[in-house]
């Protein structure tokens, strides 16, 4: 694990011109794949290289060993969260079928995707370059009905993540629990903020906080920690207790729910005004973690 | 329409539009626009739209963690099309409010989360940052 978070480090840092040993793709990775004009969960069963190009053997996860094929890696993307908002967008303009999203096989199959979702190297964004050109796509994301959700980080909340991961996967160190304030104590904090401010706090928003602390609760042992910190996780929070991470973790791990929010959102529909008012108090919510940053972030780690 | 499902009671004091088709005969309406006729015409509205939400945010969801988005988006629907043909509705309504509506369609005791659910809290997934964010900083604090 360790070694291939230092990879893309390494990647982001380097001049990204050297001749890729091993191709972009590896056998038993989890790739994205074009098979006519969707995207589909795939699984490289084998790599090789032939006529100077790297080829792929390729299963659609959950369909029939008959569709297995070679394929070229102009075909083949990484399962990043953009890639995965092209394959649902593709998937549902294909469907128009709100209703059934996420019960048919692609659906499924998508979400068994996401959680292989682990590191992502520079080749996806040229791959992600390439596809952009692609004519069915282009076509497709043309007709651009399908509301997704948009949040967009402040750069020094950015900037907090990469130093939060540099702290942890870099340097070895964690968090110190229990977190002043909690996540919970934040939410407080927020709601206290915008009643002194607005005199009242809307039923809507404190809806969406509530459900940015069920999020927070149910996704952070599932996807907000790095590997480094399970062992303090289950320290913490033993198995079959019944606190919340939400009282127990701050600043540092709720940040990490925005990068993974939009991921978490895929299976829910929602109309597009409601979406932009959702997105509008998230990016509210933000700029508060932002302007009390030097409160509510540790400068260093234990 | 909600006559063949199982609804609430009315509350003792009859004020709250929301809770019955009967128009309860000791409250007096303060105006013609809530008779007796109006009022069931709104509750069927009502019905109507939240039926037509459900459309939209799976009422399965409304048990698990989606819970609170799912109602969200229920309020802001029903506030969306408070005013329609026939009447005005209530303009806003509270989640207890959407809750209690719903109850009328539903026994959310007996529903379930979805298997997306499951299967996302039954699965173990490390944390990553999209390699954007590294490109990013990189090139902030290069510049």
């Amino acid at each position: 694990m360790g070694s291939s978070y230092a990879a893309v480090k390494d990647e982001s840092e380097g001049s990204g011109d050297e001749k890729p040993e091993t191709g972009q793709f590896t056998e038993g990775e989890k790739v994205l794949a074009y098979h006519g004009p969707l995207i589909y969960d795939t699984k490289i069963l084998k790599a090789e290289f032939r006529k100077k190009e790297w080829k792929y053997f390729v299963h659609y996860l959950g369909w029939s060993k008959n569709w297995d094929e070679w394929v070229g890696a102009d075909r083949l993307m990484k399962p990043t969260e953009e890639n995965l908002e092209k394959q649902k967008k593709l998937f549902k303009n294909q469907t128009g079928d709100k209703q059934t999203k996420g019960r048919v096989p692609a659906g499924k199959q998508k979400s068994a995707a996401e959680k292989e979702l682990k590191t992502e190297s520079k080749s996806l964004a040229t791959v992600g370059k390439k596809r952009k050109s692609d004519p069915v796509v282009e076509a497709k994301d043309s007709d651009d009905a399908d509301p997704l959700l948009k949040i967009a980080l402040p750069g020094t909340l950015k900037k907090q993540l990469v130093e939060d991961w540099e702290f942890i996967t870099q340097m070895g160190k964690v968090v110190k629990l229990p977190r002043s304030p909690s996540a919970e104590e934040i939410f407080k904090k927020y709601i206290d903020f915008k009643t002194k401010r607005d005199g009242a706090v809307e039923d809507s928003l404190v809806e969406v906080l509530n459900g940015l602390r069920s999020y927070f609760d149910k996704s952070l042992p599932a996807m907000l920690l790095y590997p480094q910190e399970r062992a303090q996780y289950a320290s913490v929070v033993p198995q079959g207790s019944t606190i919340s991470p939400s009282s127990i973790y701050g600043a540092e791990h709720l940040l990490r729910l925005f990068v993974k929010l939009s991921e978490l959102l895929v299976h829910i529909n929602m109309e597009q005004e409601a979406l932009t008012q959702l997105q509008q108090k998230l990016a509210d919510f933000l700029k508060f973690l932002q302007r009390n940053q030097s409160n509510f972030f540790l400068t260093s780690y234990g | 329409m909600g006559d063949n499902v199982q609804h609430r009671p009315p509350p003792a004091d009859g004020t709250t539009s929301l809770s019955s088709h009967r128009s309860t005969p000791a409250y007096t309406p303060p105006s013609s626009a809530s008779s007796p006729f109006k009022k069931g015409m709104q509750q069927v509205e009502l019905e109507l739209r939240l039926l037509e939400a459900f459309a939209i945010y799976r009422p399965s969801m409304l048990v698990g963690m989606h819970r609170h988005f799912i109602l969200f988006g229920l309020m802001d629907h029903l506030e969306r099309r408070s005013v329609t043909r026939w009447c005005r509705l209530n303009q806003r309504f509270s989640p207890d409010e959407v809750l209690q509506l719903l109850d009328r369609f539903f026994n959310m005791d007996l529903l379930k989360p979805g298997d997306e659910e499951l299967d996302l809290v039954n699965h173990e997934e490390d944390f990553s940052l999209p390699p954007s964010m590294f490109e990013e900083i990189k090139k902030k604090t290069s510049a």
